[in-house]
């Protein structure tokens, strides 16, 4: 056997993986090669040094508090066995009670249920936006940034504001902006037209929960922010969250530009964002 | 006739809270004997992402999913490898998205696909420093992991840290078992490349 035809199978030697036939044939060879010989050492040695140095990381505390405090990841045991026991124990008696509670929640569930929305606020906001292109919302008119931002602020008493994108690198320009009531919320919504595009911009209070279910998810590793990207109507939009204030922005352009435009002019950079 | 239809509502209740406790246990059961492998699967983790707070988040993501798709776990079967096919493909996953984002910032110039890699790969055997350079390099090995392309860092931390079989390997990888042994092999003979640079040993 030449040493070229060795190597690689000396390396299957350190990790046991050879047959009985490569392994004697490798054998063979390195009783005769020093050279390969050395090389098999390094391999073993390597090996070892990698096991000694991984077998010293451990999960650290916090991740494996995570995990059990995940409910997503842990059944919640006590509850779910106490449950069990309040159930099974409780006195004939009151078991025709306990009974009819649970049909009364059941019902009320069922009642709320039904009640729920049918679509999430995400695709509303396409609705108000092709609202607005039809003229059917009036704005109110803001030919400037941070004066249209501040009337919307004060619309909702200063609890949040729209995240501060600034668009005028492409020539679009604030045109005006509105406060829409989606299910109980509220919401701003601040319209920038220029250069054939048109970007609005939906600020509310809520959770990435808050994107629709068929969006794609896009995650920057750099600032760790997901971004949730949907279309419909010819319309696309790009939804994030900055602490409790979702901001989607929906526009005409491609899905592709308005992501890249959504990270690059987003104000997680710049902060400055105002979301007390 | 308003006790006899509580009841039979009671016995419809105590049957599904029987059935929930039923999954309850089987969930707990797993979670338990999944959360055995949180080393390894921060361990491996953490030399996937180089970054101990990704690490952590790939981690807790895993066992979130596996706990919601437990049911297509075969009790019996290694569950170590299970978990770190999912942990590795949610991995997969996060960094194509990263790629899409700096396709973006290139102006959506197209992928110039992976490099040839096995040009960097030393053709010569480790010589007779070789010793020398592990001492010297205790506790720099996970550096010089680090810097070896994924390609072939992935096999030596499933295989040599993961004390998984090269089929094993192979089957989490999604790839022949020949590619392991030889990624193996080239993954080495680079890690010996990247000692000789870091001691600043010239060829």
């Amino acid at each position: 056997m030449k040493c070229e035809e060795a190597e690689e199978l000396i390396s299957a030697l350190a990790d046991n993986e050879l047959s009985d036939r490569e392994r004697s044939s490798v054998e063979g060879h390195l009783r005769d090669c020093p050279r390969c010989q050395r090389a098999y050492e390094w391999h073993q040695s390597l090996n070892s040094e990698i096991r000694t140095v991984s077998a010293s990381v451990v999960a650290p505390i916090d991740l494996r508090q995570r995990i059990v405090s995940d409910q997503r990841t842990m059944p919640k045991e006590a509850e779910s066995n106490s449950r069990g026991k309040l159930i099974i124990g409780l006195q004939p008696f009151l078991r025709p009670a306990f009974a009819s509670a649970f049909l009364v929640i059941l019902l009320i569930s069922i009642f709320f249920l039904m009640r729920r929305p049918s679509q999430p606020i995400s695709l509303t906001a396409l609705q108000i936006r092709e609202k607005i292109d039809e003229g059917e919302i009036p704005l109110q008119k803001a030919t400037n940034t941070d004066e249209l931002h501040d009337s919307l602020r004060r619309a909702v008493d200063g609890k949040f504001g729209p995240l501060g994108y600034d668009f005028s690198p492409l020539g679009v320009k604030p045109v005006g902006g509105t406060v829409e009531e989606v299910n109980g919320r509220q919401m701003l919504v601040a319209v920038f037209r220029g250069n054939g595009l048109s970007i609005t911009c939906f600020t509310f209070l809520g959770t990435e929960e808050d994107a629709p279910k068929n969006a794609t998810v896009f995650f920057d590793p750099e600032t760790r922010i997901r971004f949730y990207s949907f279309s419909r109507n010819g319309l696309n939009a790009v939804l994030h969250r900055e602490g409790n204030v979702i901001c989607i922005l929906v526009s005409n352009m491609p899905p592709e530009e308005l992501l890249s435009l959504v990270k690059t002019s987003s104000p997680h950079k710049n902060r400055h964002a105002r979301t007390g | 006739m308003h006790l006899l239809n509580s009841s039979l509502v009671y016995v419809m209740h105590s049957s599904m809270a029987r059935g929930k406790e039923t999954r309850d246990e089987e969930k707990e059961k797993f979670s338990h004997e999944a959360t055995t492998h949180l080393d390894h699967l921060y361990r491996v983790a953490l030399y996937l992402a180089k970054e101990s707070n990704e690490a952590k988040d790939l981690v807790q993501e895993t066992y979130s999913r596996a706990l919601g798709s437990y049911k297509q776990f075969t009790p019996g079967t290694n569950m170590k490898a299970w978990l770190t096919t999912i942990l590795y493909n949610f991995f997969f996953h996060l960094r194509n998205q990263k790629k899409k984002w700096i396709s973006l910032e290139n102006n959506f110039k197209e992928d110039e696909g992976p490099s040839d890699y096995c040009e960097q790969v030393p053709t010569e055997n480790p010589g007779p420093e070789t010793h020398i350079l592990l001492k010297e390099l205790k506790g720099k090995i996970t550096d010089v992991l680090d810097k070896i392309p994924e390609e072939f860092r992935l096999p030596i931390i499933l295989v040599v840290m993961g004390d998984f079989s090269y089929e094993e390997a192979a089957e989490i990888l999604s790839c022949p078992v020949g590619t392991i042994r030889s990624r193996l092999f080239r993954g080495r003979k680079l890690v010996y490349k990247e000692l000789r640079e870091y001691m600043g040993i010239k060829e």
